[in-house]
C-alpha cells in the first residue's frame, strides 16, 4: 500500500528531510508491502485540518505538532507541550513510551480514527531576540511572537507580551521592529534563513519548549496491518525520533559555531535560578489547563504522576 | 431600465450589470449592507492592536484572531453577495454571440453547474461544520482556536461557509425556477 | 488513468467550463470536487472544504479588504481626481507622464505591501477611471494597473520571497536585497513602454484631450494641494511598516484609517459615502476570493493526486546541459502560471526544483528572483490570470476579459525580457549580496 504522509515543515527543512529517510527505510524494511511518500507543509491541507484528514483518509498519516488541534481539545496542548515539564526530549519520550503517555495519547487521538505510531521529539527551539536575555527580567515587556497555546500564556505569565503572528509575517516583523522577539524553530533554520541579521539574540539552548513530534496514521488502516507490520513502523519511527533529535542538535552546534566565528549573534543561557523561576510560573499554569477537559485533566496528571515519581517535580 | 454607461465618478454602481430581481437577491443585498460593516470594525480592531501594541506595549491576545474571523466572514459572504448583484466574474465570450434562444438554454447550463458546484463543496462545507460542532463522541462542542484567548471562532467560520454556500444554491435555484417563466416575456421584449 | 492524462483532462475541463461562461468563482472549485470524487470517492470531500477554510483565513489576506475599502473611498470622495489632475499638471510635456506616474505610485503600493490583489483593486479603482478621464488608451491604463500592481510581491516585503525562503531555506534577507534591481528593472520597463508608445501614437496618452479645454487648468497651488493628503496617507502608512509601528497587514488597515480621516477634513464625508464604499468591498472581497478558494481547492487534489510527479517527470531523465534543465524549469513555471495561481506553483514545483538547482551549482537565490519574475507573468497571463480577475471585478463593465488580457501582452513581453537577462547575467540579482 501506498501512504501519502503530511509533515508540518517546509520542503527546505532538514526536518523533512529525514522523514523522507524514514519513509525510504519503511519502503526497505516491508519489503514495499508499505510506500510512504511524505509531503510539505500545507501541500494537501493546512496544518490545523490533517487529524480530521488522516481520520477521514484523505491523507494516511502525518507527523505533525499535536498543538496544532489544541482547539478540538486542550489535551493536545498539554501533551504537545508542557512547558516548563521537560528539560530536554529524553524524559519526555521516556514518559510517553514507558510511563503511559502514548496510551492516553491514543485514547485522545482514537475517537477521531487516528493511531499515534509512537510519540517524537525535536531538541528544544531557540528564543531570537533583538535584546540581550539573561534573566526572566529580561523578558519584561518584550514584544515575543509565540505560538498558539501554553507558551504563549507562560510568556505573558512573566511579563512578556506574547503577539500572535503566522511563520510567513515573522521575518518582515522583527526586520522592522513590530516584534522584539520570536518563538519560531531550531537555532539552524532561524540562522540559515538570516533572521539574526534584525534579530541578534539568541538564547541558546532553548529554555521555553520542548514540542511533540506526533507521527500517526488513519486507525483503521494501523488496525489491518500485521501485528510484524506493526513492529517495524513503531521501531522505524524511534529510529526516525532518534535520528531527528541527533541531526538537529548536530546541525545546530555546527550553525552555533559557524554564528560564534562570525560574531553576528550573541547567545545567551539563563541561569539554573532563573530556570527554575520560569518552571514555576509554567507550573501554575498546568492547573489552569487541566480543568479544561477531561483528557486534559488526566494528561496533566499523569505528566505530574511521572514528575514526581522521577523526583523531577 | 437604468442605463450601462460609465461615468469616471460613479461607475462603480452606475454601470453594474443588472442585479437578480428575487425575493431573495434583493433580501441578500439588504442583509449585505449591513454585513458589510465587518470591514469596519475589522479596521478599527486591527488600530486598536497596533496602538495598544506600540503605543502602550500591550498587545492584545484577541485582535488577531477577531480580524481574521471578521475578514474571512466578509470572504465567504460576499460570495452570496456578488451573486445577488450579478457580479461574479464570467468570460461571455460565448454567450454574447449566441442567438437569446442559446444564450438562455446556455444561461441555464451555467445555474445547473453553478448548483453541481455549491452541492459539491456543500457537502464537504457541512462535514467540516458538522466537525467543528460536535466532538467524535457526538456530542455538542465548538471548537476553538486553541490560544490562550480560546474562542470558538475556527467553528464559527466554518459555519459561515456553510451558510455562504447554502446561500448560493439557493439562490440558483430561484433563478431556474424564475428563469422558465421570465423567458417568454424577455424575449418579446427584444 | 495517469497523473498524465489526469492534468491534461484538468486543464481542458476548466478551459470549457470557463469558455461556457460559468463564473470564474465556480469553474476550478468545481473541477476541483470534480476529480477529488471521481479520483478518490466521497471520503475524500472534506479535502475540498478544509483547503476553502485555511484559505479563507489566511492572515495575510485581511489586508485584501482594508485596500478595497481604501480605494472605494478614495475613489468615491474627490482624492482620487485631485490626486491626478495634480499629476497630470506635474507630467509637464512628458509622454505618458501621468501613466509614469501611477507606476511610481503602484511602486510606493509594493513597498507596504505584500500580497496581490488589494493593490490591484486599489489601482484599479484609484487610477484606471482617472486615467481613461485625462484620454489614456485603454491597453496603456489597463496594463499598467496590472502590471505595476503585481509588483507588490516582488518589491520587498514580498510575500512570493518570504515563502521562497522558507520552502526553500534560504535566507529572506538576500532574496529581498536580489529583488531590488530585477523589480526596478521590471518598472522601469513598463515605464520605457508607456513613454515611447505615447511619444509615437499622442493620442495615447490623451494627448487629443490636452488641447482642449474640458480638463481643468490647475495653478501650482492647487496640484500641491491635490497631492497633501494621498502623501500623508502614503507617509502613514509608509511610515507605520518601516517606523516598526504595524506589520504589514495592520499597516492597510491604518491606511484605510487615514483616508476616512482624510475625507473627513475635507469635509467630503457622509453616511452615504462610507456605506457604499463598505458594500462595495463587501462585494468585490466576494468576487475576488471565491475565486482564490477554488484554486486554491484545485492545488490541494492535483497534490493529492500526485500532481508533483508529474512535473518531476518533465525534468528528471532529461539528459541535458543544466542550463537547459533552467530553461526547462522556467517553460514548467511559465506554463503552470496559465493555470494555477503562484502558491499552488510553489507547493507543487519548488520541493523538487530547488534541491536540483543547488545540485547543479546554482544560486538559490538567484533561482527565487526567476521564480518571482515568474510569478509576475502568472499573475497576467491568460487564462487565469488573478491580476486581470481582481481588476475586472473594478473596473467599468465596458472594460471586457480580453481587453484587460490584450492589454498585457506588451507587458508580458516586457516581464519575458527581464527573465531572460536575469537568466544570462545572473549578477543582475546577486550582485548586491
Ligand atoms: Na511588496
Ligand atoms: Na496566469
Amino acid at each position: 500500500q501506498e501512504w501519502k504522509v503530511q509533515i508540518n515543515v517546509n520542503a527546505g527543512d532538514d526536518e523533512y528531510r529525514i522523514a523522507q529517510q524514514w519513509a525510504k527505510s519503511v519502503g526497505k524494511k516491508t519489503n514495499g508491502e508499505i510506500t510512504i511518500e511524505v509531503l510539505p507543509t500545507g501541500t494537501i491541507v493546512g496544518n490545523n485540518e490533517t487529524l480530521d484528514a488522516v481520520g477521514a483518509g484523505i491523507i494516511q498519516g502525518h507527523i505533525t505538532d499535536p498543538g496544532y488541534f489544541s482547539g478540538k481539545n486542550p489535551a493536545f496542548a498539554v501533551y504537545g507541550n508542557m512547558v516548563g515539564a521537560w528539560s530536554g526530549p529524553e524524559p519526555f519520550l521516556d514518559y510517553m513510551r514507558n510511563a503511559g503517555g502514548e496510551e492516553g495519547y491514543n485514547r485522545l487521538v482514537e475517537p477521531y480514527g487516528v493511531h499515534l505510531i509512537r510519540a517524537g521529539a525535536v531538541g528544544a527551539e531557540s528564543l531570537i531576540s533583538k535584546r540581550k536575555i539573561e534573566s526572566l527580567d529580561d523578558l519584561k515587556g518584550l514584544k515575543v511572537r509565540a505560538p498558539e497555546g501554553m507558551v504563549s500564556n507562560i510568556f505573558q505569565l512573566v511579563g512578556a507580551a506574547p503577539v500572535n503572528l503566522p511563520t510567513s509575517e515573522v521575518y518582515t516583523a522583527l526586520e522592522k521592529g513590530v516584534i522584539d522577539a520570536a518563538d519560531y524553530t531550531v537555532f539552524s533554520t532561524n540562522y540559515q534563513q538570516g533572521y539574526h541579521k534584525y534579530a541578534p539574540f539568541a538564547v541558546y539552548p532553548g529554555f521555553h519548549s520542548m514540542p511533540m513530534k506526533d507521527i500517526s496514521v488513519n486507525k483503521a488502516l494501523w488496525d489491518a496491518l500485521t501485528p510484524e507490520q506493526q513492529k517495524i513502523l513503531e521501531d522505524s519511527v524511534d529510529a526516525f525520533t532518534e535520528q531527528l533529535i541527533t541531526e538537529l542538535q548536530k546541525k545546530d552546534e555546527e550553525q552555533v559555531a559557524l554564528a560564534r566565528q562570525k560574531g553576528d549573534v550573541t547567545l545567551t543561557a539563563l541561569s539554573e535560578d532563573e530556570l527554575k523561576k520560569f518552571r514555576q510560573a509554567a507550573r501554575n499554569e498546568w492547573s489552569r489547563w487541566r480543568d479544561r477537559s477531561p483528557q486534559a485533566k488526566e494528561a496533566v496528571d499523569s505528566i505530574q504522576a511521572y514528575l514526581r515519581d522521577k523526583g523531577m517535580l | 431600465m437604468k442605463k450601462l454607461r460609465s461615468t469616471s465618478d460613479d461607475h462603480l454602481d452606475a454601470c453594474a450589470p443588472e442585479p437578480g430581481h428575487g425575493l431573495l437577491d434583493r433580501g441578500i443585498r439588504r442583509g449585505g449592507q449591513v454585513i458589510a460593516w465587518l470591514t469596519f470594525i475589522a479596521m478599527l480592531v486591527s488600530v486598536y492592536e497596533v496602538i495598544m501594541r506600540y503605543g502602550f506595549n500591550a498587545p492584545t491576545e484577541w485582535a488577531h484572531e477577531t480580524t481574521t474571523f471578521l475578514v474571512a466572514a466578509i470572504f465567504a459572504l460576499g460570495g452570496p453577495y456578488a451573486l445577488a448583484t450579478n457580479r461574479h466574474i464570467q468570460i461571455r465570450l460565448l454567450l454574447d454571440r449566441l442567438s437569446p434562444r442559446k444564450r438562455s438554454v446556455l444561461e441555464l447550463l451555467n445555474l445547473m453547474l453553478g448548483i453541481l458546484f455549491c452541492v459539491a463543496i456543500g457537502y464537504a462545507a457541512w462535514v467540516l461544520a458538522y466537525n467543528a460542532t460536535h466532538a467524535p463522541t457526538g456530542n455538542w462542542r465548538l471548537e476553538t482556536s486553541g490560544s490562550s484567548w480560546n474562542p470558538p471562532l475556527p467553528a464559527f467560520t466554518k459555519i459561515v461557509i456553510l451558510i455562504s454556500i447554502a446561500l448560493m444554491a439557493i439562490q440558483q435555484v430561484v433563478r431556474i425556477a424564475t428563469h422558465r417563466r421570465a423567458r417568454p416575456g424577455r424575449e418579446a421584449t427584444k | 488513468m495517469s497523473i498524465e492524462i489526469a492534468t491534461y483532462l484538468m486543464v481542458f475541463a476548466i478551459f470549457v467550463l470557463l469558455v461556457l461562461g460559468l463564473p470564474l468563482a465556480f469553474v476550478t472549485g468545481l473541477v476541483a470536487a470534480g476529480f477529488t470524487l471521481g479520483w478518490f470517492g466521497p471520503v475524500a470531500v472534506p479535502l475540498v472544504a478544509s483547503r476553502m477554510y485555511g484559505f479563507i483565513t489566511e492572515y495575510s489576506l485581511v489586508a485584501v479588504p482594508m485596500f478595497v475599502f481604501m480605494a472605494g473611498l478614495l475613489d468615491r470622495s474627490g482624492l482620487a481626481r485631485d490626486l491626478f489632475n495634480a499629476m497630470r499638471f506635474f507630467a509637464g510635456r512628458l509622454p505618458g507622464g501621468v501613466a509614469v506616474q501611477t507606476l511610481v505610485v503602484a511602486f510606493f503600493l509594493a513597498a507596504i505591501s505584500g500580497i496581490i490583489g488589494g493593490e490591484i483593486v486599489l489601482l484599479g479603482v484609484l487610477a484606471l477611471p482617472q486615467m481613461l478621464r485625462l484620454g489614456y488608451d485603454k491597453r496603456i491604463a489597463i496594463g499598467v494597473v496590472c502590471a505595476g500592481g503585481s509588483l507588490g510581491t516582488m518589491v520587498p516585503p514580498s510575500i512570493v520571497l518570504i515563502i521562497y525562503g522558507l520552502i526553500a531555506s534560504v535566507s529572506i534577507a538576500d532574496l529581498f536585497k536580489a529583488a531590488v534591481i530585477p523589480a526596478a528593472m521590471l518598472m522601469i520597463g513598463y515605464m520605457l513602454y508607456v513613454v515611447v508608445m505615447c511619444m509615437r501614437y499622442p493620442h495615447m496618452g490623451g494627448a487629443h484631450l490636452e488641447q482642449r479645454s474640458n480638463l481643468p487648468r490647475l495653478t501650482l497651488g492647487e496640484a500641491f494641494k491635490g497631492l497633501f493628503f494621498p502623501t500623508a496617507i502614503a507617509g502613514l502608512v509608509l511610515g507605520s511598516i518601516y517606523g516598526g509601528i504595524a506589520s504589514v497587514t495592520e499597516a492597510a488597515a491604518m491606511g484605510a484609517l487615514g483616508v476616512l480621516l482624510a475625507v473627513l477634513v475635507r469635509g467630503e464625508f457622509s453616511l452615504r459615502l462610507l456605506q457604499e464604499s463598505l458594500t462595495q468591498t463587501l462585494e468585490t472581497c466576494g468576487m475576488i476570493v471565491w475565486i482564490g478558494i477554488g484554486a486554491a481547492c484545485l492545488v490541494g487534489v492535483y497534490n493529492l493526486m500526485g500532481g508533483n510527479r508529474f512535473v518531476s517527470s518533465a525534468i528528471t531523465g532529461l539528459d541535458v546541459a543544466p542550463f537547459v534543465i533552467v530553461l526547462v524549469m522556467m517553460l514548467i513555471f511559465l506554463l503552470l502560471g496559465m493555470f494555477l495561481d503562484w502558491i499552488g506553483i510553489a507547493m507543487l514545483c519548488l520541493p523538487i526544483f530547488v534541491p536540483i538547482i543547488i545540485e547543479l551549482g546554482y544560486d538559490p537565490v538567484w533561482f527565487g528572483i526567476l521564480f518571482a519574475v515568474n510569478m509576475q507573468v502568472s499573475y497576467i497571463s491568460p487564462p487565469f490570470g488573478p491580476a486581470a480577475f481582481y481588476l475586472k471585478s473594478v473596473a467599468p463593465p465596458d472594460i471586457t476579459l480580453t481587453d484587460i488580457f490584450r492589454s498585457m501582452v506588451p507587458f508580458i513581453v516586457i516581464q519575458l525580457v527581464v527573465l531572460g537577462l536575469l537568466l544570462y547575467v545572473p549578477a543582475l540579482s546577486t550582485w548586491l549580496l
